[in-house]
């Protein structure tokens, strides 16, 4: 168990092992595809989300707003413009990146709590948007979207799935080991500093906020062509509130993390789902427990494995030559 | 290379720092000193723009910096560590001394998703640059360790490698050796001393160690209550009954004035 | 002017539920997304002694304020206390799971159906100038009036005021000045979910009993603490008023649907000119 944890390599090849067999595994039922396309839409926007929240340190209770805006641009894009997937896929990440740089510019003045009611408020104001902006998003009945006819199969629709969630990833993990991801980490960590290091803060800011919005709006368009439809109430305030759950819970600034928190929080809704109240209690419940007694997440858990296995590194009041700088060579 | 002239700081009607003129001139050890509140760190965060004079001027090799928003100033070649350490306390050494690299390395969004071979040879480049600050601060064996499990001594001596980064013209060192022992603060002194040597940098100094001051400076400025009291080479200022009575003042201060 | 006026009974409770909020926040710096779903518990808890125990109004009234102050209390004790030092976003989060399992519980015990709710005195409207106001309404803003004053007079003029003022202001040093900051913390957690058992009771004629009828009001007070600047009582009030005359202004002049939308773009322009609210203190800069 921990030689498979603390191998990265041997984990990720037998997660996508997992995945490639896993329509087979229980007989493409479309109930466990559905369950798994909801995974892998969580699990995306959770990472988006993550690298605001956890890298960037900037507080949204507003993503679902950027999933709904993903849904519609696809839904638009097909039946009302009849541009391809392949197309429209990538259009759903830059319409909703523009709406995140159109967020991300007032609320880069914001911090904490100011920009937590910026943000709700975005998240609530979109699903009202397109409840009436009838001509539009076709109001209260939402909108159909088709999909192509090489997607047709449920099957070939799962894989090109798990295509973009790789790639998403890897896009994603490239942004946070570079340079550009050190910069969201610096903002998070001391603003004067990152500043003096010249790290422009509200140019910094608004492209997380763009950055985090662009895969949250690939997640919402994928969602718009798995279920063939959108309607306003698909993505709620609810919705929000969990995502944030996902990635608290799972583990701040951390990719697997996000990925962890995503699984869990869209199949415990999905166990409970028969019974409302319990639902909410239960879910409740989890994220209470997670914060009280894991506050780095579910994935310090494999943290704590690594570090078993590793020899313990120089910690405060260990240095060895007592606080000195041990070689006069200076 | 630094000129300030006639600048004035003043919060809520508090004047921090009252008409003052220095200029620093290149290659030099331009120490400030002076008591506790004597506007010392004022100063510094004028010139790396976090606070704005009301009046004054001032210039970095010709250049008006009162034009430029924090983040520009490192761009002009001016990089600083901070008194009580202002490190990114969650990331790792290495990764500390990476940001302070920020203004150089490429920031094309889709380049760096993508992870172009640029941006490869641009990190690898990084890192030579960043194993090569820390071999010269001895702290190769921490790369990988998180700041925050770092004694304050190493800790100040990541945020002085942070600035050390991206090859400052002018390097301002807000109390290096603050909570060190002698030995540490030898050692800094040493540092110091290379940063000019060296390294060729202009280094402006905050220090309350008198001994350190008087030792490495070239130059030194005495501030008292915002004002410029006393200035010149160190065995000037040092017998200067002027700076002796703004000190006497100060008991904790007058012990290391000796 | 009807449209203010009931703008402003709303703005009342918006205004109840922001004190709370603020009260809250500004001495313990947790931002409580529970305390809706708590005051909503607390209603709950009056309808039942109102209903099943038959009491009359003043007494369930007075119980389930008592009730909600217990609440408070255990709130406190049994999760936020231990999360005193966590980062913001995890108390953030926590109380967002709370959320959950109030409305939750609720749910279950009660249903998600709405029930009406007795209001406390009945009786037709009258008719002030052009304006049509109900007993309940009056209610409504002397309670609001009279709460207010003497949350003023609490803060300002005796010692457990000052004490929370002071801890408000420096956990640590109020600590070594002998302030117990465990008490003062205790109070404000009682004082706020008090506060929004008021409102939360004064809510439930206006709209209807269920689990998820506070959700839109906490929602709504957040905005308005928020354009208040968070840390300010008066602001608290005077932004839980402003938007509950805008929200209805909206309502009215363009589409009640389309009232959180412009509460919220409002917010986002106070917000954009003034980013720390219109009563928030000026902000300062962090010494390096």
């Amino acid at each position: 168990m921990m030689g498979i944890l603390s191998n990265k390599r041997l984990l990720l090849s037998l997660l996508v092992g997992f995945t490639l067999v896993y329509p087979f595994l229980f007989g493409q039922s479309g109930y466990f595809i559905t369950l798994f396309v909801m995974i892998s839409i969580y699990v995306i926007t959770a990472m988006a989300l993550n690298l605001l929240v956890g890298n960037g340190g900037q507080m949204s209770v507003g993503h679902a707003g950027f999933l709904t805006v993903g849904g519609y641009t696809v839904a638009i894009l097909t039946t009302k413009v009849g541009l391809p997937l392949l197309v429209v896929l990538p259009l759903a990440g830059v319409v909703t990146g523009v709406i995140g740089l159109i967020i991300g510019l007032p609320a880069v003045r914001l911090k904490g709590h100011f920009l937590a009611v910026a943000t709700l408020g975005f998240g609530i104001s979109i699903p009202q948007i397109a409840l009436n902006w009838n001509s539009l998003t076709g109001g209260y009945s939402g909108l159909a979207v088709s999909r192509p006819d090489w997607l047709s199969n449920n099957l070939s629709f799962f894989y090109l799935i798990i295509l973009v969630l790789v790639l998403v990833t890897w896009l994603i993990h490239n942004i946070l080991k570079s340079s550009l991801g050190r910069a969201f980490v610096a903002i998070r960590e001391s603003e004067v500093a990152a500043q003096s290091t010249g790290v422009n803060l509200s140019f910094y800011k608004t492209v997380m906020f763009m950055i985090s919005a662009f895969f949250t709006g690939i997640a919402g368009g994928l969602y718009g062509y798995w279920f063939g439809y959108v309607s306003p109430n698909d993505f709620t305030l609810a919705t929000s509130f969990l995502l944030l759950a996902m990635v608290v819970v799972g583990g701040l600034a951390s990719i697997p993390g996000a990925i962890i928190g995503a699984v869990i929080f869209t199949i415990l809704p999905e166990l409970t789902r028969s019974f409302v109240g319990l639902n909410n209690i239960i879910i409740g419940i989890a994220v209470v427990l997670a914060i009280l007694f894991l506050p780095k997440g579910l994935v310090s858990i494999t943290e704590f494995f690594k570090k078993r296995s590793q020899p313990i590194t120089v910690k405060e009041g260990t240095d060895r030559t007592g606080g000195m700088v041990k070689d006069a060579n200076i | 290379m630094l000129t300030f002239k006639d600048v004035t700081v003043q919060f809520a009607g508090l004047t921090a720092v009252k008409k003052l003129s220095f200029e620093v001139p290149e290659g030099q050890i331009y120490s400030i000193i002076g008591p506790n509140g004597a506007g010392k760190t004022t100063v510094f965060n004028c010139i790396s723009r976090f606070y704005k004079p009301v009046s004054g001027s001032i210039t970095f090799i010709g250049e008006d910096l009162m034009k430029l928003k924090p983040h520009q100033v490192i761009k002009r070649g001016i990089a600083r560590s901070f008194q009580n350490v202002e490190l990114f306390r969650e990331m790792t050494v290495l990764d500390n001394l990476l940001t302070g690299l920020h203004p150089i390395m490429k920031k094309n969004i889709l380049s760096i998703a993508l992870n172009l071979p640029s941006i490869k040879r641009d990190e690898r480049i990084a890192r030579e640059k960043a194993n090569e600050v820390m071999e010269m601060l001895n702290i190769e064996h921490l790369a990988y360790e998180k700041v925050s499990n770092l004694s304050f001594g190493y800790q100040k001596m990541v945020d002085i490698g942070r600035a050390m980064m991206s090859d400052p013209k002018l390097i301002l060192l807000d109390e290096p050796v603050a909570g060190m022992n002698s030995n540490e603060t030898e050692k800094i002194s040493q540092l110091i001393l290379k940063l000019k040597e060296e390294l060729n940098y202009t280094v402006l100094l905050i220090e309350h160690d008198m001994s350190l001051v008087m030792e490495i400076s070239d130059l030194v400025t005495v501030m008292s209550f915002g004002e410029k009291i006393a200035h010149g080479v160190p065995k000037e200022v040092q017998n200067n009954p002027v700076v002796i009575e703004a000190y006497l003042g100060e008991v904790e201060e007058d012990a290391q004035f000796v | 002017m009807q449209i203010i006026v009931s703008g402003l009974i709303f703005g009342c409770v918006y205004a109840l539920v922001a004190l709370g909020l603020v009260l809250i926040y500004k001495t313990t710096e947790v931002v409580n997304f529970a305390h809706g779903e708590m005051a909503m518990f607390s209603t709950f808890i009056s309808y039942v002694l109102l209903t099943s125990y038959g009491l009359s109004y003043v007494p369930a009234f007075l119980l389930s304020l008592l009730f909600a102050a217990f609440f408070g209390l255990a709130v406190y004790f049994v999760f936020m206390k231990r999360v005193q030092n966590a980062p913001h976003l995890n108390q953030v989060v926590l109380t967002l799971g709370l959320f959950m399992v109030v409305n939750g519980v609720a749910g279950l015990i009660w249903g998600y159906q709405q029930k009406s709710y007795p209001t406390a005195i009945e009786g037709k409207p009258f008719q002030i100038g052009s304006v049509f106001i109900s007993a309940n309404e009056i209610l409504i803003i002397i309670l609001t009036v009279i709460l207010m004053l003497v949350f003023f007079l609490i803060f300002r003029f005796t010692k457990i005021g000052l004490a929370m003022r002071a801890a408000s202001q420096d956990t640590m040093a109020s600590e070594l000045m002998g302030i117990k900051v465990t008490t003062v913390f205790m109070g404000t957690w009682i004082f706020g979910c008090v506060l929004g058992g008021v409102a939360g009771i004064m809510t439930a004629p206006l709209t209807f009993l269920s689990p998820n009828m506070m959700s839109e009001v906490l929602i709504l007070a957040f905005a308005g603490a928020v354009l208040g600047g968070f840390v300010s009582l008066p602001g608290a009030i005077f932004g839980g008023l402003l938007v509950g005359v805008f929200e209805n202004l909206i309502s009215y002049y363009i589409s009640p649907e389309m009232k959180i939308v412009f509460v919220f773009l409002l917010i986002i322009l106070v917000l954009y000119v003034r980013p720390q609210g219109l009563f928030g203190g000026r902000k300062l800069m962090k010494k390096v």
